[in-house]
């Protein structure tokens, strides 16, 4: 045993100045690689490919991709590794090391900016596009979605939450109001498990009062803006409807299945539903989410809705590339989400599946589904919200309950939103060069200089006839000029001129 | 008389307060005993996996054990035996050999080169936590090759925690050493002939210490090893069992996996117990 492991360390020692030599691989691979446009036989081969899936789905994955080998059309023969990731962590584990990482992954749809931004994901195909679009549900779609691009492809659309509870506590006469459902486990001495010291759950409440809390991203995963109106009348009465169940003694901030250590209500998803059915038996109730009352108005509290998307890493080699969206696209379609319905459970996003009577006739799903109706597809959300917007729980729980005590929980909230974006004046009021110039596709600003109204470049750069660029202030497109690209005729190499009284934009050849 | 009254109200006295001292370590010990017991106890609790509010299981059974029979549990547990037994191997060696050097030996640059670990062991290891990986990386010595990989970075800078150890080795009288060397023993043998049967405590001690690093490591691990099963150690691997989707089935043997993982650290403790704190505290005479 020391032989053996002496003999590896002096070999790992030897190998560090081989490794030094070796050229690095180069990781991300252009756009539409992923998409897969080439067709027909060119795709044949053997491809060893390594997918990160859920511990539970490992198994039906590893059968579903033999069946995806005998049946496809194509001649691809996938060698498969299926290695336990949890949807959860795939984008931190993306993000580690992406060359190393699985080039079919599952994983939950808020890690998508993300794993943009890593290039562990690149825009999808058109065929891809094509399929994405036609088999599945709106939300889902949006959820893969980044700017106005697709880049991952629907796995489920389920991942939202709804109530369960105990019939022997809670009536079903009084499932529909949370001050009745309150009262309820008050008088039973039991609790109310409502995860709101989570923004994933608390936002619930300010949805069922019509507000709205969306960030924007371009078309890179970069988020650009936030348009929220938390801190408004609107708001007020949720943050009043949240204060009426966190001051309750039976609340408890919780989203596990915890009827057997004194729970009558949980919140949570479909993932808990065994597990409950296994504690609750027939007294298992479940149904969408209650409404509140406010100056004699009622309002449905709101939900997140979600789904669990399939990424394909980029590859360097194109036709590899198409061969795993062929895959992507068999693992997401219909047959492969019934079976990944009937095995765990999981609700479909694809049309077809959700028309199937099994799905259909699901309590959790039909609850879901019912929840659907006031939920709000969960959309890109930058990773700071989470923990901006869970404190509202904890400010609200905090104070009085009066109107100047919630409405001063929802101004430091948006005083935290806005600081996500605050710049300083210099970086608000500067212009940039941004455009194709270098080879480089519109990601970089390039830094200009001003001297009174006149911004130049602090470079001069080589451009080829052809190249386009915009001249844009504070890093966003609220001012850019030229209103059209700016187009240069004459190869040459430049010192980018803009009068910004003017808006005239020049190019002023180098020495 | 008064003076036998006195006798006797010292030892009420005495015994009351014994009493009252062993009342208190009662009340501490089981409060510090209670996650043990209660791991153990919902180990062996079959009729649900998931997380109950009660400590007492209704059946009681072997299930969870068989269940991390059949998991990839195995494997981690041989992975973390693997890397912590090399560890603790390899590390003793070094430590032990660079203790001695330093204790006994003077050559030139001595000094400076112990002012230069020291200031080097003052870096946290985390630090090199990312260029290490690519470093590995490169090696192809990460994901389902972690094993090697995590030996080679728990051993690689093991030379610089020779301190306690020296410490302890100057403590023991040079004399002895000269009267071997007269006597024609080399040096090496001076070293496992004399000063390691003296040292035993201080042995005991950087086996124990070489071997715990690993065992519980987490950070580095999971680094190394993330997405790959194969390369996993316990503690990457029954965090994996934590995810949402995950927990409803494998809390009792996620608890199941924490007992098996208690056990050799816990024999391991008890037998060398008494060296352990005489090397501890041992290195500390003399600096």
């Amino acid at each position: 045993m020391k032989k053996l492991l002496a003999l590896i360390l002096a070999l790992a020692m030897a190998l560090t100045f081989v490794a030094c030599g070796a050229p690095a691989e180069t990781g991300g691979g252009s756009e539409g690689e992923g998409g897969g446009e080439a067709v027909g036989n060119e795709l044949a081969g053997t491809y060893d490919v390594v997918i990160w899936a859920p511990e539970a789905a490992v198994d039906l994955t590893k059968k579903q991709v033999d069946d995806f080998n005998s049946s496809n059309e194509y001649g691809i023969t996938v060698n498969a590794t299926v290695e336990p990731v949890s949807e959860a962590d795939a984008a931190t584990n993306m993000i580690t090391d992406v060359q190393a990482g699985g080039d079919l992954y599952f994983f939950a749809q808020d890690q998508l900016s993300r794993l943009i931004q890593a290039g562990a994901l690149s825009k999808l195909g058109a065929s891809a596009v094509e399929f994405v679009k036609s088999n599945n549900n709106a939300a889902s779609i949006l959820a893969a979605q980044a700017g106005t691009d697709l880049y991952a492809y629907p796995l489920t659309a389920d991942n939202g939450y709804f109530m369960y509870y105990d019939k022997s506590v809670v009536p079903e006469s009084d499932i529909d109001s949370l001050e009745a459902i309150i009262a309820d486990c008050e008088a039973a001495g039991k609790n109310i498990s409502y995860e709101l010291e989570n923004a994933w759950y608390n936002a619930g409440f300010f949805f069922g009062t019509g507000c709205h809390s969306d960030w924007v991203t371009d078309a890179d995963g970069n988020f650009i803006s936030i348009d929220d109106d938390f801190n408004s009348d609107k708001g007020l009465i949720a943050a009043k409807g949240l204060y009426k169940i966190v001051s309750s003694k039976s609340y408890v901030s919780a989203s596990t299945a915890d009827f057997a250590s004194g729970s009558a209500v949980v919140i949570t998803g479909t993932w808990n539903y065994s597990t409950i059915k296994d504690q609750l038996g027939d007294n298992m109730g479940v149904a969408d989410l209650p409404s509140f009352e406010v100056d004699g108005q009622s309002y449905h509290i709101g939900s997140y809705s979600g789904c669990k998307l399939m990424g394909v890493k980029p590859q360097t080699d194109a036709v590899r590339g198409a061969a795993l969206a062929r895959l992507a696209q068999y693992l997401t379609g219909k047959d492969c989400q019934l079976a990944r319905f009937d095995s765990f459970g999981w609700g479909p996003s694809n049309n077809e599946a959700l028309a199937d009577p099994a799905v259909a006739a699901d309590p959790t799903l039909a609850a879901l589904n019912e929840q659907g109706n006031y939920a709000v597809p969960q959309p890109n959300i930058h990773g700071s919200w989470w923990d901006i917007a869970k404190v509202i729980t904890t400010d609200v729980k905090a104070s009085d309950g009066s109107d100047e005590a919630l409405k001063a929980a929802l101004a430091k909230y948006e005083e935290s939103i806005q600081a996500v974006f605050t710049m300083s004046d210099d970086v608000k009021n500067a212009f940039t060069v941004i455009g194709s110039i270098n080879g480089d596709g519109w990601t970089l600003d390039l830094p200009m200089t001003a001297d009174g109204d006149v911004w130049t470049s602090d470079e001069a750069y080589t451009m080829d006839a052809g190249v386009e660029f915009k001249c844009r202030q504070g890093k966003s497109w609220d001012v850019a000029y030229p209103a059209d690209n700016f187009v240069v005729e004459t190869a040459g190499t430049y010192y980018i001129q803009l009068n910004a009284a003017t808006g005239e934009v020049s190019l002023v050849p180098a020495e | 008389m008064s003076n036998q009254k006195h006798h006797m109200g010292m030892k009420t006295l005495n015994r009351v307060s014994n009493s009252a001292i062993y009342i208190l370590l009662i009340v501490i010990s089981v409060i510090w005993l209670i996650p043990f017991v209660f791991i153990v106890l919902q180990s062996f609790r079959v009729e649900s996996t998931y997380q109950v509010g009660y400590v007492i299981p209704q059946q009681w059974g072997l299930q969870n054990y068989i269940n991390l029979w059949n998991s990839d549990f195995k494997r981690w547990y041989l992975n973390t035996f693997i890397i912590a037994l090399a560890a603790a191997v390899f590390q003793t060696v070094i430590v032990l050999c660079m203790s001695y050097t330093l204790s006994r030996f003077r050559f030139k640059m001595r000094g400076p080169l112990m002012r230069f670990m020291l200031i080097l062991g003052m870096f946290p290891g985390m630090l090199t936590m990312i260029i290490l990986y690519r470093v590995l990386s490169d090696l192809g010595l990460t994901q389902a090759n972690a094993v090697p990989g995590l030996i080679l970075v728990s051993v690689a800078s093991s030379g610089m925690g020779y301190y306690v150890s020296k410490g302890f080795f100057d403590t023991i009288p040079k004399s002895l050493d000269e009267a071997a060397r007269v006597d024609g023993a080399t040096r090496l043998q001076v070293l496992y002939k004399i000063i390691l049967p003296l040292a035993k405590p201080i042995v005991i001690y950087t086996i124990l210490t070489a071997f715990m690093g690993p065992w519980g490591d987490y950070v580095f691990a999971r680094y190394v090893a993330f997405g790959t099963s194969a390369g996993y150690n316990v503690a990457v691997g029954m965090y994996s069992w934590l995810t949402n989707d995950q927990i409803n089935n494998m809390y009792t043997t996620f608890c199941a996996g924490g007992v098996i993982v208690a056990l050799p650290v816990t024999i391991l403790f008890l037998c060398l117990q008494k060296y352990y704190v005489e090397g501890v505290t041992g290195g500390a005479v003399k600096g």
